[in-house]
């Protein structure tokens, strides 16, 4: 069996957003109202000489025990057996729930605008109809035995990926060890994107 | 702490407390007129009143949403009974099934008073369609069944009401939404408005001297369900305010809004209570005075949505 994750290890990200620019390639996100799959927000932390910025990539967590794919009332967001959360667009009614539910501030929405707007900004558009959307981990690619648009685009390698099923994969060796922690793990969401914390930061 | 990001959200604002508020408030109204018809005495301007001004509370909740979908076709995996199958944890679904079904049920109550009534059988279309057999039949198969089918609607208005507390307690980042007393709330909230409703359609709108048993019995019951908000209202203050950097940024916003304070609590709640209160021990020379609480309850009802909508506090770690 397979179970996908992610491990993204801050310090290493520079914040040069090719991530995000892969990913709204290969997936067709609307850009042009600044909603992405993965987004890298900066910060700066600290004061005076101190100060310094972090970036923090994020993305949906493809939870375990996803509160999306609980509140979703059409049964438009479902997971696959391998882990990844997906949302079936021509079953999502958008009734923003999954957005609601979502403690991570993965999903947005693609509207009959975007879907217009899309059509003329990536030439042809693989969606058909309006939806919540969401990164998928880009299901389509390891399907085909590639990684995910932004794991092999991130110049920094800060973005890995891998199985946790097989022991002997860096991912699993890196959240076994406890280096790589989960994001607010008390909600009970079992997450499978993973963070190296910032070592700067902790001094 | 300084790397967490505290956020409010921008998704469901006033039109999905319109959705909670209309939702609610009509489900309660169809059920307490039920319940009245059906073990206080029978009431024929009470339920049809109450059936219809509800009917259309819940078209309007219902309409507030649909209207904000993303993708209006797909609502047909919702309308679907079937949904409680294969998304029995999606509250959506149920509410939306409580809702059709309330509806539904509601009418069919109603549908033997409306054969009773002039008004409908001379109304255009309505009177045609009253007037045919099979509503004819079908009217009679209610009047035999009238506990069963009442009670099929109160269960469905109950369900509603309480629906509306566990959809938002299903959001498990937010603090003052994800805990047992949303649904509690709502709950108690939805059957105040409800009996506030009620007080004005029998004030106002059929008022009869003989139902001053039912009116006193609403006011009383009011008096009693806005005494429960206030004290649930309280835990919830004391319960933000320690415990979690959501809830307390939540209690921040709330307490601190003079809105919520003097808008809701103030004239939202302990106002009614205190004209009601005066109502029920030592009555009053006139109307106005329960009509007015009426009201204020009615006001408080919406606003407790709007301002929970918009107090409910995200905690993002970047």
């Amino acid at each position: 069996m397979t179970h996908y994750a992610m491990v993204i290890d801050l310090n290493t990200c520079v914040g040069c957003n090719a991530c995000m620019a892969a990913c709204a390639m290969e997936n067709q996100t609307p850009v042009w109202k600044n909603k992405w799959r993965t987004y890298v927000p900066e910060k700066e932390i600290g004061t005076s000489e101190m100060v310094r910025r972090r970036f923090f990539p994020h993305l949906c967590n493809h939870c375990d025990n996803p509160p999306c794919l609980t509140v979703c009332p059409t049964g438009a967001t479902y997971k696959r057996a391998d882990g990844i959360v997906l949302i079936d667009p021509d079953r999502c009614m958008g009734c923003r729930a999954c957005a609601m539910a979502c403690p991570y501030d993965a999903r947005y929405e693609v509207t009959y605008d975007d879907i217009k707007v899309g059509k003329e900004f990536y030439g042809e558009l693989q969606r058909q109809s309006p939806s919540m959307d969401k990164c998928s981990f880009c299901a389509h690619r390891l399907d085909k035995g590639m990684k995910p648009a932004c794991v092999e685009t991130c110049v920094g390698s800060a973005r890995q990926f891998g199985d946790l099923d097989n022991p002997s994969d860096p991912v699993t060796q890196l959240v076994a060890s406890g280096v790589a922690q989960p994001l607010m793990p008390h909600l009970g969401t079992r997450p499978n994107v993973y963070y190296i914390d910032d070592m700067k930061r902790k001094g | 702490m300084d790397t967490m990001t505290y956020t409010t959200q921008s998704i469901w604002t006033w039109w999905i407390a319109m959705y909670l508020f209309f939702g609610g408030l009509g489900a309660a109204t169809l059920s307490v007129s039920f319940l009245t018809d059906m073990y206080c005495r029978p009431h024929r301007k009470l339920v049809l009143w109450g059936a219809l001004s509800g009917v259309v509370m819940l078209a309007i909740s219902s309409a507030v949403l649909f209207g904000h979908l993303l993708h209006h076709v797909a609502v047909i995996y919702v309308l679907n009974p079937l949904v409680l199958f294969y998304q029995p944890h999606a509250w959506i679904a149920w509410g939306t099934q409580f809702i059709l079904w309330m509806m539904v049920w509601g009418m069919l109550y109603a549908l033997p008073y409306m054969r009773e009534t002039p008004l409908f059988m001379r109304m255009p279309l309505v009177g045609a369609l009253l007037q045919t057999k099979f509503v004819a039949w079908l009217s009679g198969c209610c009047l035999k069944r009238r506990r069963i089918v009442g009670w099929l609607a109160t269960v469905n208005g109950i369900g509603t009401a309480v629906y509306t507390g566990l959809l938002i307690q299903s959001f498990p980042a937010v603090a003052l939404w994800h805990n047992p007393g949303v649904p509690l709330l709502f709950t108690v909230s939805a059957f105040s408005t409800a009996f506030a409703y009620l007080l004005l359609l029998l004030n106002v709108f059929i008022p009869d001297e003989n139902d001053q048993d039912i009116r006193h019995r609403y006011e009383r019951m009011d008096v009693i369900l806005i005494a429960t908000e206030l004290v649930i209202l309280f835990s919830f203050f004391n319960y933000t305010l320690s415990g979690s950097e959501s809830g307390y940024r939540s209690a921040k916003l709330l307490w601190n809004d003079m809105g919520w304070l003097v808008g809701f609590i103030g004239f939202g709640l302990i106002v009614p209570f205190f004209l009601e209160l005066k109502g029920v021990i030592k009555g009053w020379g006139g109307r106005m005075p329960t009509v007015a609480a009426a009201l204020l309850v009615l006001m408080g009802g919406y606003m407790l949505r709007h301002y929970f909508m918009y107090a409910g506090v995200y905690a993002y770690p970047w």
